[in-house]
């Protein structure tokens, strides 16, 4: 090649440089944001279950309450419904609950009344959960003496679906 | 055109040429240490997720245990670098008509916190 020919050359390199080290610049930004954005997602995901979780418990409490307070009044085929709202980790969470009356023979043979209650929690959007929102699905059972006092809660199952 | 030209002509491609491969340079140095600098950041944040977690499932079965008015130990030990707390403490059991919010925070080496809540309920 003449020393014509290369006129030019190192600056038409210097510029593909340039280019190359943009591109790679740019990359590394775009994966750094990326997995940052991608945090911000699972934070989040992980503070509506820690709150949909939280509101379960918040509402077994008041179901207990509820029972306490109505002594021993479940009678066979009854099933009562309620709703819960609970503010958590930013977010609210409603608990629609259905509870249904049952029997339940204790470790000493005593037969007692279980409440057999389902939860489901959402985030609160102002109309009941439907099964495809629900955060997390709960059957709880509630051991209830003659008297009327619960006297333990029992998880029959926990099952978080997003 | 003369030998002489061309010369002078390279000079100044090799002057601009060397200017413009500094600033590149310093441009791409300076993309990898911030790169870098997020990269560790991130991690962090992934293994404080991890670590909070972590305490929030261990408060959580420690309170499974409870009886109404007594204490619960939370056994867990965060790894190196790391801390956790929760407030109030996690430590009383609660009334079993009334769950305690807690709210737990993790901080990682390089200062990185993150909180949040959680309910603990006595059976």
């Amino acid at each position: 090649m003449t020393r014509h020919e290369d006129r030019g050359a190192a600056l038409i390199l210097a510029i593909g440089f340039v280019v190359m080290i943009g591109a790679i610049s740019a990359g590394l930004a775009g994966l750094v944001t990326s997995s940052v954005n991608n945090r911000v997602g699972l934070v989040q995901v992980r503070d509506r279950q820690y709150a949909a979780d939280g509101a379960i418990e918040e509402a077994i409490a008041a179901v207990r309450r509820e029972t306490d307070k109505q002594g021993s009044g479940c009678s066979g085929s009854a099933v009562h419904t309620g709703s819960l709202a609970t503010a958590l980790n930013d977010r609210t969470i409603r608990v629609d609950w259905r509870n249904a009356c049952g029997v339940a023979r204790t470790a000493d043979g005593l037969l007692v009344s279980q409440h057999n209650v389902v939860f489901t929690a959402c985030v609160d959007l102002g109309a009941p959960c439907s099964a495809d929102d629900a955060i997390i699905t709960a059957q709880v059972n509630f051991e209830q003496q003659p008297s009327g006092v619960v006297t333990r809660t029992f998880v029959q199952s926990w099952s978080v679906n997003q | 055109m003369h030998a002489g030209r061309d010369r002078g002509e390279t000079l100044i491609e090799i002057v601009i040429t060397v200017v413009i491969t500094s600033i590149t340079v310093t441009a791409l140095v300076s993309s990898l240490a911030t790169a870098g600098t997020a990269g560790q950041a991130q991690r962090d944040s992934v293994r404080g997720d991890t670590v909070m977690r972590n305490y929030a499932e261990a408060v959580k079965l420690a309170a499974r245990g409870c009886t109404d008015g007594a204490d619960y130990h939370v056994d867990y030990t965060p790894p190196k670098g790391f801390t956790v707390s929760a407030e109030p403490a996690a430590s009383r059991c609660p009334p079993v008509d009334d769950p305690t919010v807690l709210v737990l925070s993790a901080q990682g080496p390089t200062g990185h916190a993150q909180t949040m809540q959680v309910v603990v309920r006595t059976p």
